[in-house]
């Protein structure tokens, strides 16, 4: 198999604390890997190790087949890094600053100007070319971060929360970009908060909580691992709370939850499970204004594994 | 290269504080030579005296004749009105010569010219003029000469002339100027230069930057040397500006031994105000705090030093303050150019110890800037 990043055994302390603990996996080329987990699970602090921009003294990673080291130049050349936080100069135009980020990796001014042209129109900033960072949207800012980060064409691309405080007409437009990177051959290591992007674009996804991967797989195979098979959602107005307790009792459901307008019922599995509700519902004349099912969705998955929302 | 492209790119950005700090230079400059006199002459000039002669004999008309010589003899004022005279300065030194004053100098008994003064120089000048006489006469009465032998060399020694030629043409109305220019490039360099460098500094050592070229495949010494090579060419051409500019507004006297020391002088100072404005781009500082802390540095340095007053001005309190300042010794060797006569060991001894004062705090300050940029990295790990 060709592994683009093997991570064996990596563990990393800060004093006492285990940031990682023991950590392995590998990531197949050509492959977008999501890293999930919540805030101080250790994704940044894997990310991190994996670009040798922190020391760590137990475990290994390769990347590309060759120990990754600080002075792995041969090896950083083919890699391109999105940090979450907007790394570029404000004095500089958003060519300027794609050129100088490029100008790291790539000599010849030639290449690197259609280099600089193929990343404007990825992440479709061709037409503020001559703009200044305090120019541009938080969005334009987020494309440009990425287009910093991948003008080069790396191989191997680090996405850390590109689109967080983004448009939607930006997010769409930075997935896009990302889905043709990988078409193109890159493989990418991506993290974000946002589960049903995870869901859209992750080949296979890694859940970390406290330094430890705690489940992995593709999204269809981490969605197995939840207990639940169905959620009957219900928007009731004035719902009655004595009613929680008897729908609990009704067959395979696990959970049930009234919550803002919202009656949420879990079921672990069972089919017609939608309609049996309907006429419980009637039954017990209970007015609702919308009803409808939903299979889990990875952020389902997550609650019940982690036992926290992703965002906590 | 593209380092280097760069940086030039955010100076460019940033011209302006720098622009505006070298016009301050160019106006400075361009009044304090304006407003200095170019001719300075000197006049010869002699006290008006009053000669009352009670004694008429050889060795006093002797002294009249030479005090005529020496001084203007002022024969107009009446004997009653001396006091008034001497108030309104229409006559500055008035000399009584009693009867019999030759006898009792031949006998030597210490015979006594009452004089009156104004007070002023030119009364002393008189003075000074009479005693000279009485010296060389009363030199030769204790060798035993007689009468006629004291008379005749006294008047042959007083009449020797020495002729005086300058070993030196320093032209020190000229260096004053040149002094005042580069007193005034203190606070240009140190504003003008840390402003450009640490701000540009600021933006390359963004945390997020600096992953980012870390993360690149270009070497990070090569990086580090092509920031630094950056630096210190602009600091270099900044300095080559300053110094081109005191050549176009002084002119020749650039070109003198004084003229090359002013520029030996600056560049060590333009190398301490690199390593201050390297130092400040590594700090984490607000980028609008930049402007603020720069301003303290320079405008306090240049007060304290004397860039803008002379020293001399200074109360030694301040002074005392300013030995820990670098742009003190700058300042002070500007002052001892304009002063040195010879270029010699001895004259020079201050000037390198001040060079050597300044380089040691160029060190300190990069010994403080690696120890900031050491403990990032530790941070990092």
């Amino acid at each position: 198999m060709n592994y683009v990043i093997e991570v064996e055994h990596l563990t990393k302390k800060y004093k006492s604390f285990k940031a990682i603990d023991d950590l392995s996996f590998k990531v197949k080329k050509g492959e977008i890997l999501g890293l999930l987990g919540p805030n101080g699970s250790g994704k940044s602090t894997t990310i991190n190790c994996l670009l040798a921009l922190l020391n760590f003294k137990q475990g290994h990673i390769k990347i590309f087949g060759k120990e990754m080291k600080q002075d792995a130049y041969d090896i950083k050349q083919d890699i391109g890094v999105v940090f979450q936080d907007v790394a570029v100069f404000d004095e500089l135009t958003v060519y300027e600053n794609i050129d100088y980020f490029g100008g790291l990796y790539i000599k010849d001014k030639n290449l690197r100007k259609t280099y600089i042209n193929e990343a404007l129109d990825l992440v479709s900033l061709k037409d503020f070319a001559k703009f200044y960072p305090k120019q541009l949207s938080g969005g334009l800012i987020r494309r440009l971060n990425i287009a910093c980060g991948i003008v080069h064409k790396p191989k191997l691309i680090f996405l850390d929360e590109p689109t967080v405080a983004v448009d939607p007409q930006s997010r769409n437009n930075i997935l896009n970009g990302i889905r043709k990177l990988r078409d193109d051959g890159a493989t990418i290591i991506y993290t974000t908060h946002y589960m049903e992007e995870a869901e859209m674009i992750c080949d296979n996804i890694v859940i970390l909580d406290k330094g430890n991967i705690i489940a992995e797989g593709s999204s269809d195979e981490l969605k197995k691992l939840a207990k639940i098979e169905e959620k009957v959602i219900v928007e009731i107005m004035n719902f009655d709370d004595k009613y929680l307790k008897m729908i609990g009792k009704l067959k395979n459901v696990v959970d049930v939850t009234y919550a803002s307008s919202i009656l949420t019922v879990k079921y672990n599995k069972g089919q017609n499970n939608l309609v049996t509700f309907i006429e419980y519902l009637k039954e017990n004349k209970i007015e609702y204004f919308k009803i409808y099912s939903e299979r889990p969705t990875l952020n389902d998955v997550f609650l019940e594994i982690t036992g926290k929302e992703l965002r906590d | 290269m593209i380092v280097f492209k760069t940086y030039l790119k955010i100076i460019n950005k940033r011209k302006w504080p720098i622009i505006l700090y070298t016009v301050l230079l160019i106006v400075f400059g361009s009044i304090t030579i304006s407003t200095s006199d170019d001719n300075i002459n000197f006049v010869a000039s002699k006290p008006d005296v009053l000669i009352v002669n009670n004694d008429d004999s050889a060795l006093t008309r002797s002294l009249v004749n030479y005090l005529e010589e020496n001084t203007n003899i002022i024969d107009t004022v009446k004997l009653d009105n001396v006091d008034d005279a001497l108030f309104y300065r229409e006559v500055n030194y008035v000399i009584y010569i009693p009867s019999d004053f030759e006898t009792a100098f031949m006998n030597d008994d210490n015979p006594s010219i009452t004089v009156k003064g104004s007070g002023d120089y030119y009364a002393s000048f008189g003075e000074i003029i009479l005693n000279r006489y009485l010296t060389v006469a009363n030199t030769y009465l204790r060798l035993g000469y007689d009468k006629e032998d004291i008379i005749s060399n006294t008047e042959s020694v007083l009449s020797n002339k020495v002729d005086v030629s300058l070993i030196n043409e320093t032209d020190t109305t000229t260096l004053a100027k040149v002094t005042y220019y580069y007193n005034f490039t203190n606070y240009s360099i140190l504003a003008g230069l840390i402003y450009a460098i640490s701000i540009v500094m600021f933006s390359f050592n963004k945390k997020m930057i600096c992953y980012r070229t870390e993360i690149s495949s270009l070497n990070k010494t090569k990086y580090n040397s092509y920031l630094l090579l950056s630096n210190g060419a602009f600091a270099l051409l900044l300095w080559f500006f300053y110094v081109l500019l005191s050549f176009i507004m002084l002119g020749s006297v650039m070109f003198s031994i004084s003229g090359l020391l002013y520029m030996i002088n600056s560049f060590f100072f333009v190398f301490f105000a690199l390593t201050l404005a390297l130092l400040l781009g590594k700090l984490k500082l607000d980028k609008n705090a930049v402007g603020g802390i720069i301003n303290v540095i320079a405008l306090g340095s240049s007060f304290l030093c004397g860039a803008f007053v002379p020293a001399a001005y200074l109360p030694d309190m301040v002074l005392k303050i300013a030995h820990v300042l670098p742009s003190y010794y700058f300042i002070n060797n500007n002052e001892l150019i304009k002063d040195i006569v010879t270029f010699d060991f001895g004259s020079l001894l201050p000037f390198v110890i001040n060079i050597l004062i300044m380089i040691g705090f160029s060190v300190i300050v990069i010994l403080l800037t690696n120890g900031i940029g050491k403990k990032n990295v530790n941070t990092n790990e």
